[in-house]
């Protein structure tokens, strides 16, 4: 054993093939340092709302994204691109459709851009993943609008999409009873009368029996009535499709009730720490879907607890998606080993990881379809527990028992 | 059935006491001062966010705080009508509709910059727990607040027919000339009616407080329901405001459980037209107090 290595050794590695060799490694070597030194800066795009009505996401998005940016760079940066390091060149599209398409085209024309991500929000994300597909832009986005996945080259959804939602919604109903009966009621909006209705038309597929299906007026003064309404119906499981003010009052008009019905309400405002800061303790307990949660693995539990040391609350799900994607893009870029925007694309097409920062999501995987879907992704059912918010559904990633409340 | 009827019929005379509150500040003015007050609702918002405060960062509770937010109200009250209404009050009606209007809007605005546009919820011991009896639930919460608003109703009225104050604020809603020659001093009582009026308003804000969330278009919710009150119990009129109000919050819970939730206030809006068809002065039209 021994023999035979030392001779292919001697075969391999001949005395002029040692020089050649080492001087290669000597040039490449300083070749490396030298690149280093001078690497170019990778520039990725963030086009965040960091004022207007969608700021308190939007701020958080950034500040997760900046803390990805760091981590990557204090790793050493792209080591295909000789350690370049990620310049993150962020822009405020202040919750505004007009200053979105515009800030997007700036930023696209202005700087050298690898990627982009952003903007949450779907009304911004959709405007601008229109202009980075004309500008032949790759942009990853925690949005999970349907509508980014239909004719679109250069958007990718590395999270589950709003269709998914409901469904989840629907199946954790069978976390509380084996035969439930779901009350939906809705504020008489576009926002509610869509959700609602998505719940209304899977719901039959599902084993869930809707017993109560109704709108009402947002802006409520008094929730009694309508909780009396929801008693009357014989529910054991509810689905308030409604903004902060009607919820605070619909949980508490239940508790004073005392009637025992689970709530399970959805996701976006629901499932981020300023809900549990605005609503307290009548939180606890309550159900949510989400398209991420920071206890989901090790690495997520990671950055959660540096997040949480620097911004003071817990990484919810768009920032703690957004650390992950600014690892796709890295991890892409690793491998086009070029910033050129064309051949990041066809790296995040191929793109399949399944373990590290980047997969640190539902479904643990990310592997993208040719409509930019991750085919493995899936919501998570989250419950808020002790003032954070737990991961219970499904089974593979519930990561804390469920609380009854 | 029955016991659905009137569980409906409690919730909604509780909610009615708060409309109350409201009205009956918004109809003192009217019915005194004669000036239309659309800031009311924001004077309401106010008294929430000095509950909020003083329970956030002292652990007072809402209903201890009343004894804040009621007296710095009544001084916001006089210095109001010292400073801004009293200069408006020969204009004619749109000078005085645009001062109240206005003010409602820095309110508001002066509001969400100081406390940005968060839901704040104040935690007691009783915001959630009910009184049980039978098939019934009375909220704690709400009980308290229905009969402190309606002790502040009763107080209003004997203050308003037994001291000379009182007698003094209807003779000016009567007649303002009039009671200038008999020795009234108008400045006087048109700014203790105006100081009443929002101390009832700051009452309203802390008896709100244990059950509703503050905002800072928290007030816009209640004075719509307000000034419907206080057209259908006939400008003006004190006890009117008060019974319509208590009308009101019966017809929207009735209206929400059997015509469908987001028709309570249809039903209440229908109750309106009705009345100022048939007696377009209001339900207690024709004796103004």
């Amino acid at each position: 054993m021994e023999a035979t290595r030392t001779a292919s050794f001697a075969e391999r590695y001949g005395r002029r093939d040692f020089l050649k060799k080492s001087a290669s490694a000597a040039v490449a070597a300083f070749g490396i340092a030298r690149k280093a030194f001078a690497a170019e800066r990778v520039n990725i795009g963030a086009l965040y709302p960091t004022t207007g009505s969608f700021a308190q996401i939007g701020q958080g998005c950034v500040n997760a994204a900046k803390l990805a940016v760091q981590m990557i760079n204090n790793d050493g940066g792209i080591k295909s691109l000789g350690g370049a390091k990620l310049n993150l060149i962020v822009s405020d599209v202040q919750s505004d459709t007009t200053v979105t398409r515009t800030e997007t085209d700036r930023l696209i024309s202005g700087y050298k851009l690898s990627a982009i991500h952003g903007c949450f929000a779907s009304a911004l994300t959709l405007i601008a993943s229109e202009v980075a597909e004309r500008a032949k832009m790759p942009l990853l986005t925690g949005s999970s609008s349907d509508l980014l996945n239909k004719g679109r080259h250069y958007t990718f959804t590395p999270f589950c999409r709003a269709s998914q939602f409901a469904l989840a919604q629907l199946q954790m109903s069978k976390l509380v009873s084996d035969t439930p009966k779901v009350a939906v009621i809705f504020e008489n909006t576009a926002f509610g009368t869509s959700t609602s209705n998505g719940l209304r038309e899977q719901a039959p597929n599902q084993g869930v029996e809707i017993v109560m299906f109704e709108p009402y007026s947002a802006g409520l003064t008094d929730a009694s009535p309508l909780i009396n309404k929801v008693k009357a119906s014989g529910a054991n499981m509810l689905f308030p499709v409604s903004y902060l003010n009607d919820l605070i009052l619909i949980i508490r008009a239940i508790k004073q009730n005392g009637l025992e019905i689970a709530i399970n309400g959805g996701s976006g405002g629901f499932v981020i720490p300023d809900f549990y800061k605005n609503v307290g303790g009548v939180a606890e307990g309550l159900l949510g879907v989400a398209h991420w949660n920071h206890d989901f693995d090790g690495d997520s539990q990671k950055v959660n607890e540096v997040y949480k040391n620097q911004y003071g609350e817990f990484l919810f799900e768009y920032a703690g998606g957004l650390v992950a994607q600014t690892f796709m893009i890295a991890d892409a870029l690793e491998r086009a080993a070029s910033a050129d925007p064309q051949k990041v694309r066809d790296a995040l097409s191929t793109l399949d990881v399944s373990s590290g920062y980047a997969a640190m999501g539902p479904g643990g995987r990310v592997k993208f379809g040719p409509d930019g879907k991750n085919i493995y992704a899936h919501p998570v059912g989250v419950q808020w527990q002790h003032a954070d918010l737990a991961s219970v559904f499904p089974k593979e990633d519930a990561r804390a028992q469920l609380m009854k409340s | 059935m029955l016991t659905t009827i009137v569980q409906a019929v409690v919730n909604g005379l509780l909610i009615g006491g708060i409309y109350a509150l409201v009205s009956i500040g918004v109809t003192l003015i009217f019915g005194v001062v004669k000036i239309v007050n659309f800031a009311q609702g924001e004077f309401v918002m106010i008294g929430m966010y000095i509950s909020y405060f003083l329970a956030a960062r002292f652990g007072v509770d809402p209903l201890i705080s009343l004894f804040v937010s009621m007296p710095l109200l009544f001084v916001i009250g006089v210095l109001l009508q010292h400073f801004l209404i009293r200069r408006v009050l020969a204009l004619g009606d749109m000078p005085q509709i645009f001062l109240t209007f206005a003010l409602s809007l820095l309110l508001v605005n002066m509001a969400l910059l100081l406390f940005t546009a968060d839901y704040r919820t104040v935690q007691t011991p009783y915001s959630e727990t009910a009184i049980h009896l039978g098939g019934l639930y009375v909220p704690i919460a709400k009980l308290i607040a229905f009969a402190v608003a309606m002790m502040l109703s009763g107080l209003l009225g004997v203050f308003l027919r037994i001291t000379d104050l009182g007698k003094a604020m209807r003779a000016a809603a009567q007649s303002r000339d009039v009671a200038m020659l008999m020795g009234i001093n108008p400045d006087r009582v048109f700014g203790i009616a105006v100081g009443v009026a929002l101390a009832l308003a700051g009452a309203a804000g802390s008896l709100l407080m244990p059950f509703y969330p503050v905002y800072p278009l928290v007030g816009q919710v209640f004075v719509l329901m307000a000034f419907v009150a206080v057209v259908l119990g006939t400008l003006g009129n004190v006890t009117g405001a008060l019974l319509a109000s208590l009308m009101m919050g019966v017809a929207e819970s009735l209206g929400i459980q059997f015509v469908g939730a987001d028709s309570g206030l249809i039903v209440v809006f229908a109750m309106l037209l009705l009345t100022l068809a048939i007696r377009p002065k209001g339900l207690f039209g024709g004796w103004s107090r």
